[in-house]
């Protein structure tokens, strides 16, 4: 009970964070000691600072921008654009060549068409959701998922 | 009295989703557990596949691993193809559904006080572990099959360490939060599924705050939501995946990295790294100037090309299987390795060392195990798909063998050393 006052939970919680912090300190440990020294932990920080303070934010002002503009409708704008940025967040490295020298000094290779194909996957993405908005959206709005 | 939230993100009502609750995150959650659990096994199964306790095998050196490596299996062929595909593109369909989990929880970033007791302090630690060790992995992980080294580390070594760190951090996250999770489900099951958008509400208030104080007007029903998150996972795993399984479905994959043929002729298929990449040039390949050594045996032997292809043939259907996720499955056609072993009296061999002609790089050279030696499929490859092997595919020969990551099927091979 001494321990549920002055730590604030029970003895498993305790014991199962000391035991997580001393594997995963173990491993961090070892990635402190990966080349160039740090700079891989600067990334794990990076990851979490981009993730939290800047991606999550930036979609969220967009979004409820989006609602407060179209209501229910805002779902036939807001899944392809996230949908296409998706692709995009994922697949930038092929989309913008950016890993375009390694790739063809290991394979003798080059990447054509990937942006087309993107943007045509996109615009396909856009084509079929305002198809949906033109026969159910517009009849139902406000009343299905 | 507490001083009142500094800022607005963590005044209570600043985060305004109805659909925010113990029930969408556990849903979220659940659903991101089967896909990183997926990931996770493959990646340390992938790390085991590439035999770290044989010879200089290891990446990762052996003092600074974890004792979880074992001999890795030799066959089914397809097996090492299969779990590389499982681990990219689960990894690639889990990136959607890792947003919208801590999108489910963003309130409780902002939580305030940001730690009421010792024991949220440490587990608000290891909350950052986990987010930063699973965007870690998923960037990196995306970087690396598409060539873009932007990172200056080790992407193996790395991408290693950050699973442990993940793996260690997801293991206490689930102590805490699966009763949570037990208890929502027992509560509301599966219910709130079948609400449309007009019967969306929000839940009831929660402890921990997810639930917003000042609920906007929902625009997209809880299952709408899992909905958009499922598409978004199908759309990423559908533009890559065709490459894992090769043949007619490699264009449909639409921005995979590894997705076009150099052409149509037997050795246009993927090729890993070429001869030129890897310094082997033609001279060294020339009939006058190769030849293959057999070591460690009763006796040494010498073979040129012409001599292995006097040697009873075997063909086999076997992938290169890269750890990138694409694989190329084709008809290869040399002497057995075992052949090789009983010719140079190595019949009882436990490993044997392959190096190549290669003059340098950490995957000149690979120890396979006594199993991968002798499995009957496993080849000292001399031709492909009919024809001569091109030197990009690894001429005079090369070895393949069944259910091995790609590059430890070692091209242009100048020695084999059998340890007994």
């Amino acid at each position: 009970m001494i321990l549920r006052r002055l730590y604030g939970d029970g003895p498993v919680h305790l014991i199962a964070h000391l035991a997580s912090f001393a594997l995963a300190g173990w491993a961090i440990f070892q990635l402190a000691g990966v080349r160039p020294h740090l700079y891989v932990l600067g990334w794990f920080v990076g990851a979490i600072v981009l993730h939290d303070f800047v991606l999550l934010p930036l979609y969220a002002v967009l979004d409820r921008l989006a609602a407060a503009r179209l209501g229910p409708a805002v779902n036939f704008v807001r899944v392809p654009v996230a949908l296409s940025a998706l692709l995009a967040l994922a697949y930038f490295p092929v989309l913008l060549g950016k890993g375009e020298a390694a790739y063809a000094r290991v394979s003798a290779l080059e990447w054509h068409g990937y942006l087309a194909r993107w943007a045509a996957v996109s615009a396909g993405l856009c084509v079929v959701s305002a198809l949906v908005y033109l026969v159910r959206g517009r009849r139902s709005a406000g009343s299905s998922s | 009295m507490r001083p009142p939230p500094p800022l607005p993100p963590f005044r209570p009502g600043f985060w305004r989703s109805p659909l925010r609750g113990p029930w969408l995150t556990s849903i979220l959650g659940s659903v991101l557990l089967v896909l990183m659990t997926v990931s996770s096994v493959t990646g340390f199964l992938s790390h085991a596949a590439y035999n770290p306790s044989l010879g200089m095998n290891a990446i990762i050196p052996p003092a600074k691993d974890l004792p979880l490596t074992f001999d890795w299996f030799a066959g089914p062929s397809w097996l090492y193809a299969f779990n590389q595909g499982l681990h990219v593109n689960v990894g690639l369909a889990a990136i959607p559904i890792v947003l919208f989990k801590l999108w489910s929880v963003i309130p409780r970033l902002f939580a305030w006080p940001p730690a009421a007791t010792p024991a949220q302090a440490i587990e608000r630690l290891s909350i950052a572990l986990l987010v930063s060790s699973t965007v870690f992995l998923l960037a990196t992980g995306v970087l690396n099959i598409q060539y873009f080294y932007v990172f200056k580390f080790n992407f193996v070594v790395a991408h290693y360490y950050a699973a442990v760190v993940f793996v260690a951090s997801l293991a206490v996250h689930l102590v805490v939060k699966m009763p949570v999770v037990f208890r929502t489900y027992r509560e509301r099951g599966l219910a709130p599924l079948r609400a449309s958008l007009a019967e969306t509400v929000p839940e009831p208030r929660d402890p921990d705050g997810l639930v917003s104080a000042d609920p906007a007007r929902p625009t997209l029903s809880r299952r709408g939501l899992l909905a958009f998150a499922g598409a978004a996972s199908a759309t990423l795993v559908v533009a890559n995946a065709g490459s894992a399984s090769g043949g007619p479905l490699r264009a449909l994959a639409f921005l995979s990295p590894r997705r076009d043929p150099r052409g149509s002729g037997p050795n246009d298929f993927q090729v890993n790294k070429t001869a030129r990449a890897a310094n082997v040039t033609p001279a060294m390949a020339a009939p006058g100037a190769y030849a293959l050594e057999l070591r460690g045996g009763a006796r040494d032997v010498t073979l040129s090309r012409e001599q292995l292809l006097a040697l009873p043939q075997r063909t086999a259907t076997l992938p290169i299987a890269c750890v990138e996720g694409w694989s190329t499955f084709q008809d290869w056609t040399g002497v057995p390795l075992a052949a090789l072993a009983r010719m140079a009296g190595a019949a009882g061999a436990r490993e044997v060392f392959v190096e190549s002609l290669q003059p340098k790089g950490i995957l000149r050279e690979a120890t396979l195990s006594r199993d991968q030696l002798m499995a009957g499929d496993a080849l000292l490859a001399l031709k492909v798909n009919g024809a001569d092997l091109s030197m990009d595919h690894g001429f005079p020969a090369r070895v393949i063998v069944p259910a091995l990551p790609g590059v430890h099927n070692t091209k242009w091979v100048a020695r084999m050393t059998f340890r007994t």
